[in-house]
């Protein structure tokens, strides 16, 4: 275990903040209080790393959305939660021309501190800043962005030296879209490794289109890097709710007996958006849902969810365990796919997904999916894994249910009426928005009689854990910083994952299969529902009286 | 969609499961509402297969039922659940329905001037009444010594009624409706005479009818029997049922309970004793068996494979305040363990049963009872509590009581730790914990689980793997709630775990108030239910457990262990939990 800080939730007092702009760089610098429960282990990084090791991250793509409004609140807030060592620079990399002043403008905009954390004083601006940032460095860089040519990224990269020769730590952060994946990878690979400390490179979706592009990306991926310093990165895993559940089916007795096909129906993984591609069909048209969405983020929630017990909670161990080579390919009998289309509603009229300019007319690109997938191991046998993502639904939402069977012999079935299918305990995790876990249980209605009904057994995470819970990219950077590979996927996993979907995938886009359109910001298709009555089983999440 | 596979099977006895309890749903709803045409009612259960209760008895409650398909399921929503009475239960149910014109039930509280009669027996049945599920015919006597007219009973009577906060309406009309149907009838607990003059009265009221009377007897321990006897030979019902619900206390060991039960077989069939033990109407208590039968997530749990220990707990936040008489005579085991606890641990250990129906749940909790060893000496903690000042104010010792004998070694506290030896329960050990004047009041279950083997986690627990195990917390008051303890991770970077619960409140959740416990005993009791009251052959088995370690705590003059009015008990609690390795749920942390 790499992190084990004790995490107050007051540690606002005798905090000052600094920020400390250089060449393409700005430098936060934190004073805090280190008594206050933050002891070494805390910080990724040993303590003697820390007094003579300096970390460099560096955003690629800095201009880009995700850096705008993930990336840099990120590592700002890992700043001043104190989890960054002392002497790291943040770099940001684009080919848009911008002076230090313009980044530190945009990005300014988008830091926040979080709510219970803010400083109720100014900064002390008298504390000494240290400021030894190499002035050649600054010079160099500034107004020098290149604009296209490759070569040039080699030159570029080269001048993002350190200061004053301590050991360097670089993490790069690939911002950027797919095609110029490799060619950043080569020029990071082979011109701005770190010489002396270790070079980390942080890899965003998508991995390929599909078995072959992805195998082609790793191939020349692992040209220039080797496999530990590939961190693919997916989000959805950096979630509090997905970092949950192997705590609560590893470290609860109640739930652990329960985890298997003896006693689990079904199991959902539910994704929905309540807004479609807005203007920003481009990219997506050329992944679609399937893609974007569930042969990763869903994927690797079931994987988690799914795995045997590790050996130990180490990267390695946990990633043996959550290869997914036990699980059948995908058929196209269990997918349902669907598109939005536009819809009115009380004089406010929403697009279809084909009204979007950046959308090619005619698209039968799925904005909606639903699959079954099963597991061949003795743990899963038969239990349907049922997926569904969507964009332009009717709620934002994503969560994970766990259907129980039925009770066999039920003494109180007659309580219940016909229905019995609507009686069985259910585990909700719901990932986003208003975390939360609940337990659906048959309970007794209070009163003279005896009739039954359902009832949660509820932890809202907003009313027991007052703090902000933080954002999943903060997580993984400092995941990554720390060398903690867990949360990223390894290369036979992504292999591993491309098998599941690809055959699906090319056999949808060769039959041109069209979607089932539903109308923008509906329940989306009621083909979904077949699926799951194909499994004899039903969602969760529409029953009515869950919302 | 109403008959569906069991509904079709054949009446039989083997399918008999259940029926009494529908049946009392069945007539409850449908005297307090109304809302189907008795012909569809009575249509219906001829029909053996589309038995029909209604179920909006007012939840707040979500629908059980989903919502797409609306149409068949709304349908359903109004009527479902079937039941297939046994061919005796179907004569009764049916009979009962027929002639539900021409039954009276009269209902005699003799001991009507108490103190329980007035603040819970006349409360309830009021309750009753104006939930409407008292049948049409009825009428309440008082009985006691004390003169009273029918007038002053019902001014008496009519300080204790209030209706509940959802049902305001017309409520002084409806008290005034319920005080009408009250009578009261001056006599002695041992006089023939008095009780043929009451069994006329009730004749005139029942005017010929099929006549059913349920007697409640609240009066002390010593003329029980001989208003039993009264009862018995001069005002049982001729044409109807009779039935007499008895108070605690049943005796103070075996031999003094034997000869109860047997005194009481003299006059009575065992189908007319209704011994209560108003715990076991509890809501939560009630529910008990629901969250464990019908919940496949905590039925695999229950045994000692996964269950650590059970803590039956009960505290009461003050002392006996000059009603130590009673008490001093019997002392906290006989008073709350042997009796409320007793029976919840019965409940909530018991295998499964064939059915719900009362035999059936009766034998489970006797075999239960009879697997367990009797208590011995040093498993039980015995406290008493001494006086206390407190900001300024004092609070009296348990001798202080003006009504305690001077010197009294009862235990107004004990701690007690039980087994059951048998396959499920093998080495877990029950504990029990009961005391007045302790700090705060509460009756709760807390099930502790095992340590997760192999706990991946460990090393985020540091040492204290004690404090990590799951918990199940079934409050039963006040402010019923459930429970469930569960690790989680502590939201943030990093990765601290610590313990949330998975919650139920019951306030928050149901916005109707809880019936109190003798509401439903007394309305099981006219329906004839029997699964909430103690059979003769289950007191017997509890009375077993006890009566070696009370005569022996008697015996040796054991002196109680002293606490201060106000405390949390006597720290030897903790002492007897550590000899078996296990810690106080409720004084964790």
């Amino acid at each position: 275990m790499t992190f084990q800080k004790v995490v107050h939730a007051d540690y606002t007092s005798n905090v000052y903040v600094f920020f400390l702009f250089s060449a393409l760089s700005f430098i936060l610098m934190l004073r805090g209080d280190f008594g206050i429960g933050l002891d070494g282990k805390g910080i990724p990084v040993s303590e003697a790393e820390k007094e003579e090791s300096t970390l460099s991250i560096t955003v690629v793509g800095a201009s880009g959305d995700l850096a705008k409004k993930k990336i840099f609140p990120a590592l700002f807030a890992l700043f001043y939660e104190d989890w960054l060592p002392e002497n790291f620079t943040v770099f940001g990399y684009a080919r848009t021309k911008m002076n230090d002043e313009e980044l530190r403008n945009m990005i300014s905009g988008t830091l926040t501190c979080r709510v219970n954390q803010r400083f109720s004083t100014l900064p002390d601006l008298s504390f000494p800043i240290p400021h030894d940032l190499n002035a050649d460095t600054r010079e160099h860089l500034q107004g020098k962005l290149p604009h296209t040519a490759k070569p040039s990224y080699l030159k570029n990269f080269e001048l993002l030296i350190e200061a004053a020769g301590k050991v360097s730590n670089r993490l790069f952060y690939l911002s950027i879209p797919p095609n110029i994946f490799v060619d950043v990878v080569r020029s990071v690979g082979l011109r701005a490794s770190s010489l002396n400390g270790w070079t980390r490179v942080i890899v965003e979706k998508p991995f390929g289109r599909d078995s072959e592009s992805s195998g082609e990306l790793t191939r020349c991926l692992k040209q220039y890097l080797t496999e530990d310093q590939i961190f693919r990165i997916d989000h959805y895993l950096g979630k509090e709710l997905v970092e949950n559940l192997s705590v609560l089916r590893f470290s609860n007795l109640v739930f652990e007996p329960l985890w298997s096909r003896d006693y689990i129906r079904s199991v959902q993984l539910i994704f929905s958006e309540d807004f479609g591609t807005e203007g920003r069909g481009g990219y997506f048209d050329n992944y679609g849902i399937i893609r974007d969405i569930m042969q990763n983020h869903l994927l690797q929630i079931l994987a988690l969810f799914a795995m045997e017990t590790p050996v130990s909670l180490d990267a390695e161990d946990v990633r043996n365990e959550k290869s997914l080579r036990s699980m059948k390919p995908l058929k196209l009998g269990d997918v349902i796919v669907g598109q939005y289309k536009g819809h009115s509603k009380s004089g406010r009229s929403y697009p279809a997904y084909t009204d979007d300019p950046t959308v090619p007319k005619g698209s039968l690109t799925p904005t909606f999916a639903a699959a079954a997938l099963f597991i061949n191991n003795a743990r899963w046998d038969g239990v349907p894994f049922l997926m569904k993502a969507g964009k332009a639904l009717h709620t934002r939402r994503a969560e994970v249910r766990v259907q129980f069977r039925h009770v066999p012999g039920n003494l109180y079935k007659r309580n219940f009426g016909t229905d019995l299918d609507m009686a069985t305990n259910e585990l909700v995790l719901r990932v986003q928005p208003d975390e939360a876990i609940y337990l659906r249980i048959n309970n007794k209605v209070p009163g003279l009689g005896m009739r039954l009904d359902r009832s949660n057994l509820n932890l809202l995470y907003s009313a027991r854990y007052p703090r902000e819970i933080p954002d999943a990219y903060e997580r993984l950077l400092l995941d990554a910083m720390a060398g903690e590979r867990r949360l990223f996927i390894r290369s036979d996993e992504l292999d591993a994952a491309w098998a599941l979907f690809t055959p699906m995938l090319k056999e949808l886009e060769e039959k041109k299969i069209a979607p089932e359109l539903y109308p923008h910001g509906s329940r989306g298709p009621v083909g979904a529902h077949y699926l799951a009555a194909k499994y004899n089983v039903r969602w969760g999440d529409l029953g009515g009286d869950d919302s | 969609m109403a008959t569906h596979s069991y509904s079709l099977l054949p009446s039989s006895s083997s399918s008999s499961i259940h029926g009494q309890n529908h049946q009392r749903l069945n007539f409850s709803s449908y005297i307090a509402k109304g809302v189907l045409p008795a012909k569809v009612s009575f249509h219906s259960r001829r029909n053996y297969h589309l038995n029909v209760v209604l179920m909006q008895d007012g939840a707040v409650a979500t629908p059980a039922t989903p919502v797409e398909n609306e149409a068949p399921f709304k349908k359903l929503r109004d009527g479902i659940l079937s039941s297939v009475p046994s061919t005796q239960e179907f004569k009764e149910a049916a009979s009962f329905d027929v002639s539900k014109d021409e039954s009276t039930v009269s209902i005699t509280v003799v001991g009507a001037s108490g103190d329980l009669a007035k603040k819970k027996i006349f409360p309830a049945l009021f309750a009753l009444y104006y939930e409407g599920c008292l049948p049409k015919h009825f009428t309440i006597f008082g009985y006691a010594r004390s003169k009273m007219t029918d007038a002053e009973l019902r001014n008496m009577v009519s300080k204790t009624l209030a209706c509940r906060i959802d049902k305001r309406e017309n409520c002084g009309e409806k008290i005034d409706q319920f005080l009408k149907r009250c009578f009261y009838h001056s006599g002695q607990y041992d006089s023939q005479e008095n009780f043929a003059e009451l069994d006329k009265k009730l004749k005139e009221h029942e005017g010929g009818r099929v006549s059913n009377r349920l007697f409640y007897l609240s009066i002390p321990p010593n003329i029980f029997i001989d208003a039993v006897k009264c009862t018995s030979s001069s005002a049982s019902s001729g044409i109807g049922w009779t039935r007499v619900i008895v108070e605690k206390p049943f005796g103070r060991d075996s031999d003094s309970s034997a000869a109860l039960t047997k005194a009481l077989k003299q006059y009575l069939e065992e189908d007319q004793i209704f011994r209560i033990d108003h715990y076991l109407g509890k809501e939560l208590v009630e529910n008990l068996s629901v969250l464990r039968f019908s919940n496949l997530i905590f039925e695999p749990l229950w045994s000692r494979q996964y269950i650590r220990n059970v803590q039956l707990i009960f505290s009461e936040d003050f002392g006996t305040e000059g009603r130590g008489g009673y008490f001093d005579n019997y002392g906290i085991l006989r008073d709350i363990m042997q009796n409320h606890l007793l029976q919840i641990l019965a409940l909530f250990a018991m295998e499964t049963p064939v059915s719900l129906d009362a035999e059936d749940i009766r034998n489970e909790k006797v075999k239960v009872l009879r697997s367990m060893r009797p208590l011995q000496l040093e498993d039980v903690v015995v406290g008493q509590y001494k006086s206390h000042t407190k900001g300024g104010v004092t609070y009296p010792a348990y001798i202080d009581d003006n009504t305690v004998p001077k010197g009294s070694l009862t235990p107004t506290f004990a701690a007690a730790a039980l087994f059951i030896d048998n396959a499920r329960w093998d080495g877990v050990p029950f504990l029990m914990k009961a005391g007045k004047a302790l700090h705060k009041k509460r009756a709760e279950i807390r099930v502790q689980f095992r340590h997760v083997p192999g706990n991946l986690y460990n090393q985020n627990f540091e040492t204290d793997l004690d404090q990590a195990t799951n918990e199940l917390i079934i409050r039963v008051q006040p402010d019923e709630a459930i429970d469930l303890k569960i690790n989680n991770k502590v939201p943030g970077l990093g990765m601290r775990l610590d313990h949330s619960n998975l919650n139920l409140h019951y306030a928050a959740r149901y916005s109707k108030e809880i019936p109190d416990a003798y509401e439903r005993l007394l309305l099981d009791a006219i329906e004839g239910e029997r699964r909430l009251f103690i059979r003769s052959d289950e007191l017997d088995a509890a009375w077993a457990l006890f009566t070696p370690v009370l005569k022996e705590l008697e015996e040796k003059n054991i002196i109680p262990e002293y606490y201060p009015y106000g405390s949390r008990g006597p720290v030897g609690a903790h002492y007897l939990a550590a000899r078996y390795n296990v810690r106080w749920g409720d004084l964790g942390i």
